[in-house]
């Protein structure tokens, strides 16, 4: 502010003085004028006294004339406290103000604040009532009010009077904060953390907030949450006392957390940090026994659960590694117990009257004692952590947590049921004591009583994990056993993952068959962190990993069991070290280690201690090797002592025996020895699936009598469908000449045998796959409707096949893929095979579940290409399958060398090569075509790559090649008839100069291989000849093949149809009746064979009956023939004939159902025009009908 | 009167050290330092340069309390397992195992004649007498409960019992509970004579004055010194200054100064005259747990010294004078 400002201010106060002053005398009774005057003494007039004490003075008398001016008494109550500290007149002034006016914050909070120094706080509380009463407006009444209800600790009041504070000051950060803090006193503390996080939002350093609701967090269990308050808290005052222990009780709520799920490495980590900033605290605030205790709890919990590791994963395994990395495990974890029990102590020290703290400490001491090596081997009649416990107890008795924790402390079974059951009458729904008490009848054996105890604790609380275990151990004594134990053990195990509970867990799985299930390998892999020193947590884990096929892992974990026999003398029985060692030469010997198998085995035999199994890992090892003579004299010696064990395991040893025999020294041996074995031996199915497999094999019969005496053995569903299975395929093998198996005895046999199990998936694959497999696919159609699709995943690896591979191939091989959409062709296969469309769609499905399956794919290719096919390569089809091609030629499979992989590899390539063809791309199709026949196949095989060659050069017109192509061809054969049709059909179209009695030459070599199709192959190859005749326009000859094409198969309407046309072809020629009438019976056939009515058939046959004179005939079959066309496809020729019969129908009408009337001649010419407009035909009787 | 610090040992124990007494000097040898601490050993020391004498094994959990014997030949120590261990302070030979039901030791002191042993019962709201000749409890002096002995009652570990003085005539004996009362006994009589009332917190310390058998200190977690008139029934005077608790308190040879150690870190010397904290020693990095004042006797030694013991593991020597 400039001076001249001032000057202009000061002059412009004197004038308003001045003016005020004079109208003041003028009026000197009027009490506003008075006040006015006072008022700008008192706000103009600086600081000076004379200036206040006029003011007052005029105030005084304003307040005298006007006894209800509220503010002149706010101002005289200002001047009395502050300038004559006359604090008698200023409460009055004052709580005359406030009585005129309550709304006046100023006069309040000066009344309150004086009353508040004289410590008249019932007054002050009265005059803020008062005010509050009369004016809901008066917010600062209400504010006054809240705090000292909150000072008070009347919470519910201060909550009031907060809350409507709060309306009047919304942006006061203390109003919420103390809102806050009323509510969570209140135990509403959803509301209080919302109270306090507005105070947060207002104000981010109020330390005050945060660490409330850091506590109120913690407190409804979200540690997360409060976790993030408290270091928030600990960003604005770090050395917060009460930041600091919530959130280090913060870490440790969430590490327990972690660790009741499992996760103890995370959870560590946690009470690591957790540590660390409680011992901070204890620097901070070093005698408060609560950070104290705090700590030893996280010491203690860091104990429980500080996880084992291996030590150095790279470095090589041996005995002095693990035994180091055992060592530091137990220092750590002893450390930490030790460093729990001094905090402990100094929390005991600082408040020795706190009883938990005794407990504690028993606790603590007592899991020192229980890592100490000797363990519960001295019993001293007055252990130190029972008397600790009993410490707790002489200050607290009627805590019933401390006779329970006494319980569990004390070393007296008699002192533990009298502490479990005073626990229990303290409190009678202590599940926990239930639990105890059930466990210490169970190792004084009382069971009944243990059941019963624990039946109690899970009705009280069923989330608590001792009743679980117990009932699982408790399986044994009743009879609905394993099973139910081992559900009883995985929740306990899930409710708490506790060691001693996984490492039972496993025990129960093995005996229930449940060790490859993950949930038991999750629980094992816990367990050895929890208890690495324990050799049968490592050997479960061992069995776990060798139940799921880590044979690796299951290796390592063996030897680790076996260091941690060797590291704690005297604890492990002989016993013990041998099942160790059997199972690690078993996983040996399985993981391919035949060499260190035979060393375990060598071990053992030189210990004694080898028996029927590691004599078996044994042989077998050394077969491996390739020392078979060692290994058949030990399996003899198996055998010779096979008599002395148990029946099952000698069936075993005997058919391990009997298969070694078979691979070493030959079938004969084998059989010879056989006959020489007790019969006993054979008295179990498993021996008789091999005696009935050797059995297969020899020709000459001699295990006849054995092997059906040996069948009477098999019992069970299973394994009577396998044995059929079996059977069906020693058929072939037996039946079958030097090179084809005898398909036919398979396929019969297994279908009499489908008759008992219609539903054994295992045979009806068995025989779809056999009807796939006989060499003249005449039986396609039924193998795809036999087999059975089992969508579940696990289900579809039974029998060699899966249902889905012999759908896709079934499917593939059926040439008719059965569509029903006759836009593309009129089906004419009778048998009708249904599974066409429906089975591109199943193996979708198939490479759904199986991604990585190359079959999957290959068999969806195959079929789509069909599918392809048939509806003459439309555009996106093409662009589908190239695609897939792409995805699965890359595939590295297929550059191995197996011929399967080959084959595959041949018909993609072809795939891919035939799809460019018809894509145009023909530079692309000579490629791949050209690398489909530089693969290694047969030529066979590869025939069809060539024609494939041929057919590409052809459209490029490079007869050159085409004829190269052509002879190669013909040089390297083929016993496909598709592939001679083609060449022969390639060899007409393109007049290739050949001798043309070779191919026909080969194709009759290839007929006399065939038996039951040859006449079908034989009638094709017929009308392509007929064909080429047409085309050749030698029409008789035509006829003359087509005639013996028709004689050769019977049944087919197409031939007929064909030989029908040829026959009406020549009656044009040659008008002769005789042609006419093999044309009518021809046409006759083909319309009774066909499942469908085919179109052209019946329109043939009104021409030729029409020819013959028989008008009636030709309407019937014109009329047929508009039924056998659907709609969509009805060429302009019908509609013409139909124009015909129309006009016919106009000269006698008889007949109005006829489906000619629905529309007039002209309508039926005009849309024949419509469908076809180029035709003159149509238009001259256009023009001749509108005439 | 000041003090001037002579001798400083960190890490005198592995642990906090709880406890410190002095072994009054034999014909044979000087007085010791006696120390105890959460590590469970006790150990010995020889002024002036605390020379390690001797670390006694043997506690099971942290030693809470030491007491000597006015010969100097024997002494005590007592641990939060409630055993205590009497020992030949030469050779370190248990002369007799005490037990007690857990929680039932805490201070302990030898009466100035040496024929008994008062052990503050902590939970059993009592002092414990033993009889140092057999070795065999000889009394239990009850504090009486206002409501009345309930064995189950909550409000028994209010009167828990943490400190006990035996005047220097022999003939009375004060402890000091966990709610702040001191109870004074006649021990002749083994009668409850009064409680003394003034703190409200717990008194962890007690001592009466060497000259004046009436006089009695006492330190509470209250952060006060008070200074009673026993007999009287009446509080002399109270005095402040620390600003945490005060964990222990020790009065001079001459009856003319009294030291306390206390949680905020310090070690404070207080004039009675002039009834106020005349110095305050702060080499202590956390609490303090015990002060002691070395007895006079001893061939040669005058000079007054002050031993402080700490939760930081130190040790600290102060010459007094």
């Amino acid at each position: 502010m400039s001076k001249t400002q001032e000057k202009e201010e000061d002059e412009e106060f004197r004038a308003q003085l001045t003016h005020l002053e004079e109208s003041v005398e003028d009026h000197p009774e009027d009490p506003s004028l008075r006040f006015n005057l006072g008022l700008l003494l008192w706000e103009k007039g600086g600081q000076f006294k004379e200036f206040k004490e006029k003011a007052a003075e005029h105030f005084v008398i304003s307040a005298k004339l006007n006894p209800h001016n509220a503010a002149a008494f706010a101002y005289l109550g200002h001047y009395y406290s502050r300038f004559t500290a006359d604090s008698q007149r200023a409460l009055k002034c004052y709580e005359r103000a406030i009585t005129l006016n309550p709304d006046d914050s100023e006069s309040g909070e000066s009344l309150c604040d004086m009353l508040d120094h004289s410590g008249k706080e019932t007054l002050e509380q009265a005059v803020c009532g008062e005010a509050s009463e009369k004016s809901p407006r008066a917010f600062w009444a209400f504010r006054r009010l809240g705090y000292l209800h909150l000072h008070h600790r009347r919470w519910s009041e201060a909550v009031q009077s907060l809350q409507h504070a709060i309306r009047g000051y919304p942006t006061c950060a203390d109003l919420w904060e103390a809102l806050g803090l009323a509510y969570q006193r209140l135990g509403m503390f959803t509301a209080a953390t919302k109270s306090y996080g507005r105070a947060i939002e207002l104000d981010d350093t109020r330390v005050f907030a945060l660490v409330e609701s850091g506590n109120i967090f913690l407190m409804i269990g979200s540690f997360r949450k409060g976790v993030e308050q408290f270091q928030r808290a600990l960003e604005i005052s770090p050395q917060n006392v009460s930041a600091n222990y919530g959130l280090a009780s913060g870490l440790l709520g969430l590490s327990k957390e972690c660790m009741n799920l499992g996760a103890f490495k995370w959870g560590a980590s946690l009470l690591e940090d957790a540590g660390k900033v409680a011992e901070v605290n204890g620097q901070l605030a070093g005698n408060v026994s609560c950070i104290w205790k705090l700590h030893g709890d996280i010491q203690l919990t860091y104990a429980k659960c500080f996880p084992w590791t291996k030590g150095d994963h790279s470095a090589e395994f041996d005995v002095d590694t693990f035994e180091a990395s055992i060592f530091s495990w137990k220092q750590t974890c002893h450390l930490a117990a030790m460093s729990a029990k001094r905090s402990y102590q100094r929390a005991l020290h600082l408040v020795p009257w706190q009883a938990n703290l005794y407990i504690d400490i028993g606790i603590t001491l007592d899991l020192i004692s229980s890592m100490n090596e000797n363990y519960g081997l001295d019993l001293y009649p007055w252990q130190l952590s029972e008397k600790m416990a009993l410490g707790g107890l002489s200050l607290e008795g009627d805590n019933y947590e401390f006779w329970l924790a006494l319980g569990c402390l004390s070393g007296h079974n008699a002192m533990k049921q009298h502490a479990l059951i005073r626990g229990l009458q303290l409190d009678v729904s202590s599940a926990v004591a239930w639990s105890y008490l059930g466990k210490l009848y169970r190792e004084e054996d009382e069971k009944k009583l243990a059941r019963q105890a624990f039946d109690c604790a899970r009705s009280v609380d069923p989330s608590l994990a001792l009743p679980w275990a117990g009932m699982a151990a408790d399986a044994n004594a009743r009879e609905p056993t394993t099973d139910e134990a081992f559900e009883s053990c995985l929740r306990a195990v899930q409710i708490f993952p506790l060691a001693e509970f996984q490492v039972g867990l496993a025990k129960l799985a093995l005996l229930s068959g449940n060790l490859a299930s993950s949930q038991v390998l999750g629980a094992i892999q816990q367990a050895v962190l929890r208890g690495p020193q324990y050799p049968e947590s490592h050997h479960l884990k061992g069995l776990v990993c060798e139940a799921r096929s880590e044979y690796e892992a299951a290796v390592a974990s063996y030897k680790l069991a076996r260091c941690a026999i060797n590291i704690s003398p005297g604890t492990a029985s002989n016993a013990h070290l041998r099942d160790i060692a059997v199972n690690l030469a078993r996983s040996l010997c399985r993981a391919g280690y035949a060499a260190d198998a035979v060393e375990e085995c060598k071990y053992l035999r030189k210990e004694g201690v080898l028996d029927a199994e590691g004599i078996q890992i044994y042989a077998f090892s050394l077969w491996q090797l390739g020392k078979c003579d060692l290994a058949l004299s030990l399996a003899r010696d198996l055998v010779s002592s096979a008599s002395s064990l148990e029946k099952t395991s000698a069936a075993v040893s005997v058919s391990f025996f009997c298969r070694l025999l078979y691979y070493i020294s030959g079938l004969d041996s084998a059989i010879s020895s056989i006959l020489k074995m007790p019969r006993e031996l054979f008295e179990n199915s498993k021996f008789s699936f091999i005696l009935s497999t050797i059995h297969a094999l020899d020709q000459s019969n001699r295990l006849e009598s054995v092997v059906s005496t040996s069948r009477y053995f098999i019992v069970s569903h299973e394994d009577v469908t396998g044995m059929h299975c079996l059977i069906a395929l020693s058929k072939l093998v037996k039946h079958g000449s030097d090179s084809c198996l005898g398909y036919q005895d398979g396929i019969s046999y297994l279908k009499k045998a489908l008759h008992k199990y219609p539903n054994s998936k295992l045979m009806r694959n068995l025989l779809s796959h056999l009807l796939l497999s006989t060499e003249e696919g005449e039986h396609t159609h039924v193998a795809s409707r036999c087999c059975i699709i089992d969508s579940s995943y696990y289900g579809s690896k039974v029998g060699l096949k899966s249902g889905w591979e012999l759908l896709g191939a079934g499917s593939v091989a059926c040439y008719a893929i059965g569509n029903k959409d006759p836009k593309f062709s009129f089906p004419t296969c009778g048998y009708q095979c249904m599974k066409g469309p429906g089975a591109i769609r199943e193996l979708q499905k198939y490479l759904r579940q199986e991604p990585w399956n190359h079959n999957a794919r290959y068999l969806l290719i195959l079929n789509i290409l069909q599918k392809a096919r048939e509806e003459r390569f439309p555009r996106q089809l093409c662009v589908i399958l190239k695609k897939l091609l792409s995805v699965a030629l890359s595939n590295e499979l297929y550059s191995r060398e197996s011929f399967s992989y080959q084959y595959q590899k041949f018909q993609l390539l072809l795939c891919l090569s035939e799809i460019s063809l018809q894509c145009g791309n023909q530079s692309d199709c000579i490629e791949h075509a050209r690398r489909s026949v530089s693969l290694c196949i047969p030529n066979n095989y590869r025939f069809f790559g060539h024609l494939l060659l041929c057919r590409a050069y052809a459209v490029e017109e490079n007869f050159v090649n085409l004829q190269e192509e052509y002879i190669r061809c013909l040089e390297i054969k083929t016993d496909y008839h598709i592939g001679l049709i083609c060449l022969k059909i390639m060899e007409s179209q393109y007049y290739i100069e050949t001798d043309s009695n070779i191919s026909e030459l080969s194709f009759k070599d290839c007929l006399k291989e065939w038996k039951n199709s040859w006449n079908m192959w034989a009638a094709v190859f017929n009308l392509v000849l007929g064909l080429i005749s047409i085309w050749n326009e030698d029409f008789l000859s035509a006829e003359a093949f087509l005639s013996q094409a028709c004689l050769l198969a019977g049944t087919d309407s197409c031939l007929f149809l064909c030989h029908g046309a040829i026959c009406m072809e020549l009656a044009k020629m040659s008008s002769s009746y005789q042609i006419l009438s093999f044309a009518i019976r021809s046409l006759t056939k083909a319309n009774t064979n066909s499942i469908i009515p085919l179109p052209i058939v019946s329109l043939l046959m009104a021409q030729a009956e029409g020819s013959l004179g028989s008008k009636q005939k030709w309407e019937r079959n014109l009329r047929l023939e508009w039924y056998s066309w659907p709609p969509e496809m009805r060429p302009a020729e019908l509609f013409f004939q139909m124009h015909l019969l129309a006009r016919r129908s106009e000269v006698q009408i008889d007949s109005s159902s006829n489906v000619e009337f629905c529309q007039s001649p002209l309508k039926w010419i005009l849309r024949s025009i419509h469908t076809n407009p180029s035709c003159l035909r149509y238009w001259k009787v256009l023009q001749k009908i509108t005439e | 009167m000041k003090l001037a610090g002579l001798k400083s040992i960190e890490n005198a124990h592995d642990e906090s050290v709880w406890a410190a007494t002095w072994v009054p000097a034999t014909t044979s040898r000087p007085a010791l330092l006696l120390t105890g601490s959460l590590d469970e050993t006790v150990k010995l020391w020889k002024p002036d340069e605390l020379h390690l004498e001797r670390t006694n094994t043997g506690h099971c959990l942290g030693v809470v309390a030491v007491a000597a014997h006015p010969s100097g030949i024997i002494a005590a120590s007592a641990s939060l397992d409630s055993f205590v261990r009497v020992f030949d302070v030469d050779t370190n030979a248990s002369i007799a195992t005490l037990e007690a039901p857990p929680s039932e030791v805490w201070q302990m002191q030898f009466d100035p004649k040496g024929t008994t042993l008062a052990v503050a019962g902590g939970g059993s709201a009592s002092v414990k007498l033993w009889d140092t000749a057999t070795w065999k409890l000889i009394a239990s002096l009850s504090v009486p409960r206002p409501e009345g002995p309930k064995p189950s009652d909550k409000n028994s570990s209010k009167k828990f019992v943490l400190s006990v003085s035996w005047s220097p005539d022999g003939r009375r004996l004060a402890c000091g509970s966990m709610d702040g009362t001191i109870s004074v006994f006649d021990v002749a009589r083994a009668k409850f004579l009064h409680h003394l009332e003034g703190h409200f917190m717990p008194v962890r310390s007690l001592v009466y004055s060497p000259i004046d058998p009436r006089v009695l200190f006492s330190a509470s977690d209250d952060a006060h010194v008070h200074m009673y008139d026993a007999e009287g029934k009446s509080m002399i005077t109270a005095m402040s200054g620390h600003a945490g608790w005060v964990l222990s308190v020790d009065a001079s040879p001459d009856g003319s100064a009294i030291a306390t150690g206390s949680s905020d870190r310090t070690v404070r010397l207080w004039d009675l005259n002039m009834r106020a904290a005349v110095q305050t020693m702060s080499n202590h990095a956390d609490q303090v747990w015990g002060v002691a004042f070395r007895p006079p006797g001893g061939t040669g030694v005058r000079a007054g010294r002050l031993a402080s013991v700490s939760d930081d593991k130190s040790i600290s020597l102060y010459d007094y004078s």
